[in-house]
């Protein structure tokens, strides 16, 4: 009784939105119910502007205290950390080590290149600074030994062709490096691995290389910037949004009137928000990585946050996975550490899905999958790391998944129909400041 | 065995059959004996068929009907053994005079038409086809030739796409009726046999020259005995000897066959000839039912391995038929003249003897007292020992007692102190093995290996019997497959059949950890070489082809023997693995020297196009390199040869160290 009155109350709430019909299941009647608990739109938007106003006032102060800690630690000395360059510079430093190797080689002694090593046990996480560094260790890389003969042939022919695309001021993408020594190189990921070790050695971030990977990341959204001088509208871009530039340095001009980021793990929920424009009911931006995110929606949404000041809200599966992507925009990835200064972005909220929203939201049992052995491993794992204690709430909601066993993809909002999650889930969360 | 002969004359206890059976103990006959016997058997049985139904069967006959014991499962295994009894009596021919042996084996196959000839039958048409097995019906016709039809068009297909042209289908396999002829011809150049002995020594079963106590090739003593009784079985023909003994004017020349019934040669000539060439030896030949397809590759190698543990002896096996291409003519060269010794007859050990033998040995010794019968008639018995061996049998025993006046619970107990007594081993001097070098040399002639490795065992013993194992490692070679190659020798003579269940296949498969001695056991061409030599080769299964896994002394003999054959193999792999691995390596560092000069030499060509201004200042040497690059003084030739020269020096450095 109570149930059908709630009910056509949250109809007339949602102002027009279909009339449902009766559900036989009484998790999607609840489900449908907490329609009924959402306020006008005009009252979750001030929520947001408060956020929006309050994140734009913090941040300064954040800014300043990660640089200040920088400067203290004079983290040079003990860590890599890589800055842009400019082209020029760049080219010099691989004259100076071509250069270097080359007499070396004409006096008789072979060449060796001073590397340093990515190795997983060089990258700390540092709480300081809330990120993965990587530890300053050096290793040689001789030629005339058999296990790094291979190693730094390559390294040389790296230098050599990353030399040659600065001096013509052109990009190219990893797979075209890969492509013109497909015999040396065998394959991408030697090339890759061998770029990551020259971007350390010359102390330069890989864009600076002129190297960049192909697009990945989209984005959609109240955003206008321009790409390579071309005016791009982020709201004008159809359901498939915008590809994030690979190249940072042709963004330039960023402006927005959102008032939050959201971030989005998986293409699928970034295409049912962007088809329902939940951009233009709550102002946002819409970004995704389409899974783990690359360098270039690292340095974007980076690049977001620095200029907009906008607070950040993650929308990721409810697994040990989507932490982990949430870990990498926030803390970086060991792959990349000596770059982490310019890739993470701190202070990520994460909005959903959450363990605890599976109950919450009366989920169907069928929507929730058990997790594997490797997910509990995984996920327990996750568990010891810096950056996950750091944050109480991160703690609870993963002992929570580990504790019942369960994981869900965002897609399992879709059980209460395939727009729950843009009509009532999220502006629900939002409502309620639901993040953590 | 239907009418159980043991009743009818309880004398014959020394019956072939019941022998021949159990048979592990040929030499439980005397050749004298069983001529006896045999004949008187044959008569009471003719005698006894007349008064009873109970029947006596003559050890030929015996034979005739339990074929497969002797190897003569079928015709294309008979062709087989036939030739590899005439192969190894010419062998022990030759050796009993040690002459080094020089034989020549001839297969002749004889198509039917000719061998009616040759019995006299005029070869007749078919006239009802239907009444014949292989009839054709005109349906099953059609269906063949447009099958054929089919075939040859695909063939003509393929041959026009120049691709690979496969062989017609064999022909329909024969009728049974459809039997195929063998002329075996064996020749060698041995002892030879005496005129007058020769109808008995091959018209008669379970004589022989070779019973008694000595390693020996023969298995049951049949010989070209059974390939006699074969060939009487399948065509009927009598076999041909011609022999001549060392200075003898002339040759023996004797047609014969076999009395199956009776078990008594059957002689249709025996002449001396003419003898111009003062030839010694002698040549049988026998016409028997065959199957060269068949058993064509297990003939092969069988001449091959006894090439392989007999290297002093030389081989020329011919197969001849009407058909050229069918034709093979293979030499197996003498590689030395060493030759092992003849095997010397032993007394028998204590430990190795039965009931029956203690008393057969008592009739048959001259020795008068059990002191001196003890002392003689054994090994391992000392004067003192005998008398303290008697003092322990009790007070109804003395050292002056005469030996033929012991009662049988007497024997009784002198047979149950030999089993619990303790005596010496004996020794292995009555054995001749191959010998190593023999072995090397033979698998080195025949599989002309990249490396070997032999290996001799002391003598050991079990059950009283002394044996030696000898083994031989081979890697590599022709005509080797991947993979374990076992060769396996009982007496030096080659085992070819039932290998699964061999000591030898079983230890070499099962308890070699060939990786840890850095064979690998599926890649590389393995030859395993294992001869052993006894006076009593412990054969398993009714045609003794092969040796049982269950004796501990052999097998961990043989074990041990192939292990030390892979430890000096070892050493000899690792050095080349060793080698080969530091070839690898250098030609790893070297293969990248090209890249390495082109990816320097790009960049250094960029930096040197930069015109000075633009360019910023280097170093003074740098200047100077770029200076060079520009007037080519330096190359990508330059860095190619320098990191050479650089790669040469390290890798001599490091050469040196390790």
């Amino acid at each position: 009784m109570s149930e059908k009155k709630r009910r056509a109350g949250a109809g007339a709430a949602a102002g027009g939105s279909a009339s449902k019909k009766p559900r036989v299941s009484s998790a999607a009647s609840y489900a449908e119910s907490l329609r009924s608990k959402l306020r006008p739109d005009a009252s979750i938007l001030a929520t947001l502007r408060a956020l929006a106003s309050a994140c734009s006032k913090s941040e300064p102060a954040g800014a300043s205290s990660s640089s200040k800690a920088l400067a203290e630690d004079d983290p040079a000395a003990n860590y890599i950390v890589v800055a842009d360059q400019d082209s020029a510079s760049v080219t010099s430093r691989i004259n100076r080590l071509v250069l270097a190797a080359a007499r070396s080689i004409l006096s008789g002694r072979g060449f060796s290149f001073a590397v340093p090593s990515r190795a997983s046990s060089n990258q700390v996480y540092l709480p300081d600074l809330d990120r993965i560094v990587l530890v300053r260790r050096e290793s040689a890389r001789p030629f005339a030994n058999v296990a790094t003969a291979r190693k730094a042939t390559i390294t040389a022919r790296v230098l050599s062709l990353v030399h040659a695309v600065l001096r013509r001021g052109i990009h190219v993408t990893k797979r075209d490096l890969f492509y013109t020594d497909v015999k040396l190189f065998g394959d991408q990921a030697q090339s890759d691995a061998v770029l990551d070790d020259v971007s350390c050695m010359l102390g330069c971030t890989r864009s600076s290389l002129h190297v960049v990977a192909s697009e990945k990341g989209v984005v959609v959204g109240r955003l206008t910037f321009a790409d390579d001088g071309d005016r791009i509208d982020c709201t004008r871009m159809g359901v498939g949004g915008k590809a994030i530039p690979p190249n940072i340095d042709r963004v330039s001009g960023i402006e927005s009137d959102a008032l939050f980021i959201l971030l989005v793990e998986k293409d699928a929920a970034f295409m049912r928000l962007a088809e329902d424009r939940f951009y233009n009911r709550f102002p946002c931006i819409i970004l995704t990585a389409k899974g783990q995110p690359d360098v270039a929606t690292r340095l974007f949404l980076r690049r977001l946050k620095v200029e907009l000041k906008l607070p950040v809200l993650a929308l990721v599966d409810s697994d040990p996975y989507g932490l982990k992507i949430l870990s990498v925009y926030m803390c970086g990835s060991k792959n990349m550490s000596y770059d982490s200064a310019n890739l993470t972005t701190p202070d990520i909220k994460w909005l959903g899905v959450r363990p605890s929203d599976l109950d919450k939201y009366r989920v169907p049992e069928q929507c929730r999958l058990p997790m594997t052995d490797h997910d509990i491993k995984v996920g327990k794992e996750m568990l010891e790391e810096d950056f996950v204690k750091q944050n109480e709430g991160w703690v609870k909601e993963l002992e929570m998944m580990l504790r019942t066993r369960q994981k869900a993809e965002i897609q399992a909002l879709s059980s209460f129909g395939f727009q729950y999650l843009t009509e009532v889930y999220l502006p629900l969360k939002l409502q309620q400041e639901d993040w953590i | 065995m239907d009418a159980g002969g043991d009743g009818a004359t309880g004398a014959t206890n020394r019956k072939a059959p019941s022998a021949a059976a159990a048979g592990s103990n040929p030499k439980g006959k005397g050749k004298g004996k069983g001529k006896g016997k045999a004949t008187s058997n044959s008569k009471a049985s003719a005698t006894a068929k007349e008064s009873s139904l109970l029947k006596q069967k003559s050890p030929a006959e015996f034979f005739a009907e339990n074929k497969n014991i002797a190897g003569f499962d079928n015709p294309g295994k008979s062709l087989y053994t036939t030739m590899r009894e005439l192969v190894e009596n010419a062998l022990d021919s030759a050796e009993s005079i040690s002459v080094i042996p020089d034989i020549e084996i001839t297969l002749e196959e004889i198509t039917k038409n000719k061998f009616n000839t040759m019995i006299g039958l005029v070869d007749r048409d078919r006239i009802d086809e239907e009444l014949y097995d292989d009839f054709e019906s005109i349906k099953a016709r059609e269906k063949r030739l447009a099958k054929e039809a089919r075939f040859q068009e695909t063939q003509a297909k393929n041959a026009a796409l120049g691709k690979k042209v496969k062989e017609a289908p064999a022909a329909r396999g024969k009728g049974r009726g459809e039997a195929a002829f063998f002329r075996v011809t064996c020749k060698d150049n041995g002892r030879g046999m005496p005129h007058d002995d020769i109808p008995n020594m091959l018209g008669r079963v379970l004589s022989g020259t070779k019973y008694g106590l000595r390693q020996t090739r023969g298995k049951f003593g049949l010989g070209a005995k059974m390939a006699l009784i074969w060939s009487k079985m399948s065509t009927g023909l009598p076999i041909e000897i011609k022999s001549s003994m060392k200075e003898q004017n002339f040759i023996s020349f004797c047609r014969l066959d076999i009395d199956i019934h009776k078990n008594v040669p059957h002689i249709h000539l025996h002449e001396k000839r003419e003898n111009k060439d003062h030839w010694h030896g002698a040549e049988i030949q026998v016409i028997i039912e065959g199957n060269w397809t068949t058993h064509r590759s297990k003939i092969l190698h069988y001449m091959r391995q006894m090439a392989v543990i007999t290297p002093y002896a030389q081989f020329l096996f011919k197969f001849l038929s009407d058909s050229v291409d069918k034709n093979l003519t293979i030499q197996f060269a003498r590689r030395t003249d060493v030759m092992p010794p003849i095997p010397l007859q032993t007394k028998h050990h204590p430990s190795a003897v039965d009931l029956l033998l203690i008393k057969r040995l008592i009739t048959e010794t001259t020795k008068q007292n059990l002191l001196q019968f003890l002392q003689h008639e054994f090994v391992n018995i000392s004067k003192s020992h005998a008398e303290r061996l008697i003092g322990e049998m009790g007070p109804d025993f003395s050292a002056k007692m005469t030996v033929k006046s012991l009662t049988s619970q007497q024997l009784v107990r002198i047979h149950q102190l030999f089993r619990q007594a303790k005596f010496d081993d004996p020794s292995g001097n009555c054995l001749s093995p191959a010998g190593e070098y023999n072995l090397r040399l033979g698998i080195i002639k025949e599989l002309h290996p990249d490396l070997v490795a032999t290996h001799a065992s002391s003598p050991q013993v079990f059950e009283g019997h002394p044996f030696i194992v000898e083994a031989g490692i081979s890697i590599g070679g022709k005509d080797v497959k991947h993979g374990l190659n076992i060769f396996r020798y009982a007496n030096r003579i080659p085992l070819l059949f039932e290998q699964g269940a061999d000591v030898i296949t079983r230890t070499a498969l099962k308890r070699i950890n060939w990786s840890s001695y850095k064979i690998n056991q599926q890649q590389d061409k393995i030859g395993v070489f294992v001869s052993i030599v006894s006076t009593k080769i412990p054969f398993k299964g009714t045609g003794k082809e092969y040796i049982g896994d269950d004796i501990t002394e052999i097998s961990s003999a043989v074990q041990s023997a192939l292990k030390q054959c892979c430890l000096q193999l070892k050493s000899k792999i690792v050095k080349k693995l060793q080698a080969r691995e530091r070839q690898d390596r250098k030609r790893n560092l070297n293969r990248y020297i090209p890249d390495v000069a082109r990816a320097i030499m790009d960049t250094l060509g960029e930096i040197a196009d930069e015109t000075p201004p633009k360019r910023p200042r280097y170093d003074k040497e740098d200047e100077e390199l770029l200076e060079k690059v520009n007037s080519q003084e330096v190359t990508e030739m330059t860095f190619r040869d320098c990191l050479t020269q650089h790669v040469e020096q390290v890798w001599k450095t490091f050469s040196e160290k390790s």
